[in-house]
């Protein structure tokens, strides 16, 4: 299990300007929602934005159970 | 290692539409892998499911084979295409059915 506020400023720490909102819904630090939105997503293709996560989240994927992603590009409307 | 990265190489290749998964389609062991074939499943084309819990050593090949840190993982036409929530945000959109129906052909 992770805590929400390390996801939270690891994203921020390595993708700065960034709207970001990590949800922990089942409180046990295992379930993630993570919900980023950046300009440096611009122009990238989901798989490429989600890996800048992947990366930015670094040694603490392992230790979550299941993380829900979704990212936009900043302009971009999030549904 | 080469020899389970090269089985995925050709798996991927050979097949239009594979995904490595945990559990099979009909008993999926994980959310994210039946919520992905519960999707394709939606679109109806023909897939082929790959079990990383019973086939162990494809589990962190596949990941290897991506640099991609998690399961499920969609491939169409041999390319990677991401992830549950990658799989779910393209069918939202409507662009997931065009690219596996002209995958199998059905375009």
């Amino acid at each position: 299990m992770v805590d929400p506020d390390e996801v939270r400023r690891r994203l921020e720490a390595e993708l700065p300007g960034a709207r970001i909102e990590v949800a922990n819904p089942a409180g046990d630090g295992e379930h993630l929602e993570v919900q980023v939105a950046s300009p440096a997503f611009a122009g990238l293709g989901l798989v490429e934005q989600h890996r800048m996560v992947y990366a930015a989240l670094g040694d603490l994927m392992p230790r979550i159970h299941a993380l829900q992603l979704r990212t936009t590009a900043e302009g971009e409307s999030a549904r | 290692m080469s020899d389970v990265l090269a089985e995925i190489d050709r798996e991927v290749k050979e097949n239009p539409v594979v995904v490595y998964m945990k559990g099979t389609p009909r008993f999926p062991m994980c959310g994210f892998s039946a919520a992905t074939v519960e999707v394709l499943n939606e679109i109806g084309v023909p897939f082929k499911a790959i079990d990383i819990l019973t086939e162990a050593e494809k589990r962190e090949g596949v990941k290897a084979y991506t640099s991609w840190p998690t399961i499920p993982q969609l491939f169409v036409g041999g390319k990677f295409v991401g992830g549950c929530d990658i799989v779910r945000e393209l069918h939202a959109k409507g662009e997931l059915a065009p690219l596996l129906r002209k995958a199998v052909g059905r375009g």
